[in-house]
């Protein structure tokens, strides 16, 4: 589902250059759920930007579903992401001036379906959040707001799921109940999930966790 | 202080990096700019005026009058031992070289002038000065009268059927006045050659200025001999009386330009609250930290005006600067109605917009400035913690304070800023309103739409408030630019529009009696057209039933106008075409003496009616006549029309010419070359170069007002990148998590075209209805013109400021889909 072969990322500042991701290889099989765990500035968030598109690497190439991410220019990386993938960040990421029900018809929207609304209604009920289809997310809890970034990542049912310290933002029992409802997701539409994070409880319900240290897999 | 000042300075030179203080000096530049260019604009005229005020009269008392005075008073004057000169002004045709040209002629007596000098130039342009009038037989012209008419200097000038020399160009008169009614070229000859000119009789329209010059006690011992002997056609006027001052339509073009800078300054404001209200919030951890260094309160607001105080005196030295350079400009568009020399400006009116400046930075400025000084300390350890915003009170009580004080300041009329300010905000207040629930039902159809159309409109409803600001800005200086547009051309092209065709294009006025049989003869050969001819009187309306008309009329009314000056009188036996009698009846074949027909805007305007005993002055002589019809008439008919008709037999015993107007095709236009050199008398008037002239006018004054309209377009484009600036954070993690979510950059680009276009088309069109009222209103009570819409204007407007609008901002947002995705990722 998901291959990189000699994934490398180098920066440039006036200090020079840094390498913050070396030679990264590996493979991610469909329906697989692998965590990348590390330590803080390990490239941990890099590795997951360069594996969803979202960063153009120095050497190496990303392959999501056989198709070969870095020989797209950034609109098909865009298509590619809208068709395959789905998000959930540590900040929820939601769009301010839009509704909980917006900010889950969004993703449809741009892939033109007509459903959008139907869709989004039933999934935002799914993560339990039917009161509060109208809300704006300043008007929701950090919990409400986390269930509604998942359901914006389930509604376009991707392939796969990237999710970058999905619980970072929540204490531990709010926590706790996004990450349930995260695995049962999964479960439910048997996505790749590729998941950044430090908690080593939720690192180790993955099928597969790989370290990071200095760019590298260790 | 040093410390802080040095560390102000600092941080004020480590935050020019982001966008908020180049939109902040941009949009006080402008207003400075602009205010102190209307400011020094208005003081070089006001201080040439004043230095002036002696040398505008050319002697230290005069006595205007529109006929001869009497010998006693001369008398008088050289028993006082004051010195005389006199002046005598009239208009009249010239034609040479087959060139007509109507000039206004003023001969003088030798000592003219009194006070000031006179200056004069050769063919080599070297100007001197001088004191000596015109020698006898020679004529000064002014510099344009040679290539109208192919004349050089040297060569021969007829004023009527004098031959004069023309030996000098004309390049200064000291009480020549700048306004609109001294547009006629001039030509000063000696008063010894007048006699010959045979241009004047009894009757003629002449302008008698008789001066005088001397000791101040003899000067006042003759104005109290003469004062109570006037007659209601004359006046004496001396330095520290109502001297001549610059054209009415100068002087309210002058307020005009004033009230526009204000609108410049709002404008500008509010890009300058928005630009600020986003460096606070940029500041506020900066803020938090500071006080956690152990900064006080006081000492952290202390650090943050220092700051913008050396912003406001940098950006105002600017703009002070560049309104020199812009003031220039309005001298230069407006340089034929005002005196050829201007006074430098003083250096307290630079100093006034240089304080100007540092009043609008601060005026705008201080209200997001004083949410710093809320800033807790505790938002060190929790960022999102909420800011008290400073009380609506105070923010629009310093902003309206402000305009009403600048309003104040240039119409100097504190009436005119109650009404300008509550007219101003009262429209504003429904304006707001009305749009700002039209952005919120729009939200209803946003389902329905497409996803491009509906990002658009999603972006303009984030903040309805922020969107009707700025579509406000916008369609304010849109509205007054499309009024000056449309008065300047419809004046002119409805006024042409609406005389019919072969209606005559041509006045012939100081036809002598002597003269009226054979010019009647000349126009039935030639097969000219006229429209009657008619005697003129000129006379005066001094009193309603015996009551003084000063004491009914009320001031800046047609009535006030018509008795402040001579009237021209006439009597006729048959009731001219296109008048009608409202009121009362015309007299019949064999008439009453001493009746009148007054035109009924002007009865209204007076109260007469009809019985009413009405007293004129005529040649030092009262006529009294009664009231017997009211007649309506159309004054844009172009035949001689006049607002009191008298029975005939009347006016016989009083000096008269006579006035006609007639029809000329352009083919037959050298006909009137004919005409004025058989009757050197006659002065012709035609109608085209009036109105050539009116446009130049318009085209001149309607420049100026352009000129700092440019400045409202720049100022409201400055509110419009304050704006995208605040929001170009949200803007670009927006597009982001767009991106991110699938959307391609084409998306996104079309998204923030849209909304710009929107915004502007919105502006546009809500500019081209309020301009469409106000010009209905306009036409409909004011110029009592047929209003109909410009429609091409109409329809170009709104898409013309969609395409400004999204041209500007699109330049503003055009990499906010290019930023690395990756930055989201890293949380905002």
């Amino acid at each position: 589902m998901i291959e990189t072969v000699n994934l490398g990322k180098t920066v440039f500042s006036p200090e020079g250059a840094l390498q913050i991701l070396k030679e990264v290889t590996l493979k991610i099989d469909k329906g697989e759920s692998l965590a990348i765990v590390g330590t803080s500035g390990s490239g941990k968030s890099t590795l997951l930007g360069l594996l969803a598109g979202l960063d153009s690497p120095s050497t190496g190439s990303v392959f999501l579903n056989g198709q070969n991410l870095t020989a797209m220019d950034e609109d098909g990386r865009a298509t590619m992401r809208n068709q395959l993938v789905g998000f959930v960040f540590q900040s929820f990421q939601l769009i301010a001036s839009l509704t909980a029900l917006e900010n889950v018809m969004l993703p449809l929207e741009l892939a033109g379906d007509k459903q959008a609304k139907t869709k989004a209604s039933a999934l935002l009920e799914r993560v339990g959040l039917a009161h509060r289809l109208s809300h704006t997310p300043i008007k929701l809890s950090g919990g409400e707001q986390q269930r509604v970034a998942l359901a914006r990542a389930f509604v376009t049912q991707p392939a796969i799921l990237f999710a970058d310290e999905p619980t970072g933002n929540l204490d531990s029992k709010t926590g706790n109940h996004v990450i349930e409802l995260l695995f049962e997701l999964n479960h439910e539409h048997n996505t790749t999930l590729v998941l950044v994070t430090h908690d080593k409880d939720l690192a180790n319900r993955c099928n597969r966790k790989i370290t990071l240290e200095a760019g590298a897999i260790l | 202080m040093k410390a802080t000042a040095l560390l102000a300075w600092r941080l004020l030179w480590r935050d020019t990096r982001y966008g908020e203080l180049s939109i902040l000096c941009f949009a006080l530049i402008i207003a400075v700019s602009c205010s102190t260019a209307v400011n020094l604009f208005s003081e070089r005229m006001q201080r040439t005026m004043n230095a002036q005020a002696a040398e505008f009269l050319a002697a230290d008392l005069v006595i205007s009058s529109s006929e001869d005075i009497s010998k006693a008073w001369l008398d008088e004057a050289t028993r006082l031992q004051l010195k005389q000169a006199k002046t005598i002004e009239f208009p009249s045709a010239l034609v040479e070289n087959d060139e007509l040209l109507l000039a206004s002629v003023k001969a003088v007596s030798a000592l003219y002038p009194l006070r000031g000098q006179l200056k004069i130039s050769d063919e080599t342009e070297s100007e001197i000065t001088t004191t000596q009038a015109p020698a006898e037989g020679e004529v000064w012209v002014e510099k344009r009268i040679l290539p109208a008419l192919k004349l050089h200097l040297g060569d021969v000038l007829n004023v009527g059927e004098k031959a004069l020399k023309i030996s000098k160009i004309l390049t200064y008169e000291p009480d020549r006045q700048g306004d609109f009614y001294s547009m006629s070229a001039r030509v000063m000859l000696n008063e010894r050659d007048l006699a010959q000119t045979h241009v004047t009789q009894p009757g003629s329209r002449l302008h008698y200025s008789f001066q005088f010059s001397g000791d101040e006690k003899a000067l006042k011992t003759f104005h109290d001999y003469v004062k109570p002997k006037l007659n209601a056609s004359q006046r004496i006027i001396d330095i520290h009386q109502n001297r001549p001052e610059i054209g009415e339509a100068l002087r309210r073009a002058e307020s005009y330009l004033g009230l526009l800078s204000i609108l410049v300054v709002l404008i500008s404001g509010v890009a300058i609250a928005i630009a600020t209200r986003r460096y606070s919030e940029r500041h506020f951890n900066t803020v938090a930290v500071l006080r956690c260094l152990g900064y006080k309160q006081n000492q952290v607001m202390t650090l943050f005006v220092l700051q913008f105080l050396i912003l406001g005196l940098f950006t105002s030295a600017l703009g002070c600067g560049i309104g020199v350079v812009v003031q220039q400009g309005l001298f230069y568009l407006l340089k034929s109605f005002l005196p050829a020399t201007i006074l430098q400006p003083s250096i307290s009116s630079l100093l006034l917009g240089f304080l100007m400046g540092i009043t609008i930075l601060f005026g705008f400025a201080v209200p997001p400035l004083l949410q710093m000084q809320k800033v807790s300390i505790l938002r060190i350890f929790q960022q999102q913690l909420e800011i008290v915003t400073p009380s609506a009170w105070l923010v629009y009580g310093i902003a309206l304070s402000l305009t009403s004080f600048f309003i104040w300041f240039y119409t100097d009329n504190l009436k005119m800023t109650a009404i300008i300010m509550g007219g101003g905000l009262l429209t504003l207040f429904i304006l707001r309103f009305f749009l700002t629930h039209f952005l919120l039902y729009t939200k209803r159809f946003l389902p329905k739409i497409s996803l491009n159309w509906r990002f658009g409109v999603e972006a303009l409803l984030r903040n309805p408030k922020i969107s009707t600001v700025q579509i406000l800005a916008f369609s304010v200086t849109l509205v007054a630019m499309i009024l000056s547009y449309s008065v300047r051309t419809d004046l002119l092209k409805d006024w042409q529009l609406q005389l019919p065709n072969n209606s005559p294009n041509h006045f012939a006025i100081n036809i002598f009696p002597q003269q009226f049989d054979k010019i009647s003869s000349d126009f039935t050969q030639q097969n000219i057209h006229s429209s009657g001819i008619y005697p003129v009187i000129s006379g005066r309306l001094i009193a309603i039933n015996d009551v003084a008309v000063q004491k009914i009329v009320s001031k800046e009314t047609q009535g006030d106008r018509a008795i402040r000056r001579d009237l021209s009188l006439t009597w006729s036996a048959q009731l001219p075409e296109d008048n009608q009698i409202i009121e009362g009846e015309w007299w019949n074949k064999t008439p009453v003496k001493n009746q009148v027909s007054i035109e009924d805007k002007l009865a209204q305007s007076l109260g007469v009616k009809l019985g009413d005993k009405l007293t004129f002055t005529i040649s030092n002589q009262e006529v009294i006549a009664d009231v017997v019809s009211i007649r309506r008439l159309r004054w844009d008919t172009m035949k001689p029309n006049f607002y009191m008709i008298f029975s005939p037999t009347t006016l016989d015993n009083y000096p008269q010419t006579f006035l006609t107007s007639f029809f000329l095709p352009k083919e037959q236009k050298n006909l009137l070359n004919q005409l004025v050199k058989t009757y050197p008398n006659v002065t012709v008037l035609e109608v085209d170069v009036v109105l050539t002239q009116l446009k130049t006018i318009f085209t001149q004054l309607t420049s100026a007002i352009n000129f700092i309209l440019y400045f409202a377009l720049f100022a409201g484009l400055t509110v419009l990148f304050a704006v995208i600036h605040a929001s170009l954070d949200q803007r670009i993690y927006e597009s982001a998590l767009m991106r991110v979510l699938g959307a391609n950059r084409a998306l996104l680009r079309r998204t923030h075209l849209l909304e710009f276009a929107l915004l502007g088309f919105l502006a546009g069109l809500l500019a081209v209805l309020i301009s469409q009222v106000l010009l209905f209103a306009l036409y409909h009570w004011a110029l009592h013109l047929t209003y109909s819409p410009n429609l091409p204007l109409c329809v170009l407007t709104p898409f013309g400021s969609a395409f400004l609008v999204c041209l500007a901002g699109f330049s503003c947002v055009r990499n906010v889909a290019k930023k690395p995705l990756t930055t989201i990722l890293k949380g905002k």
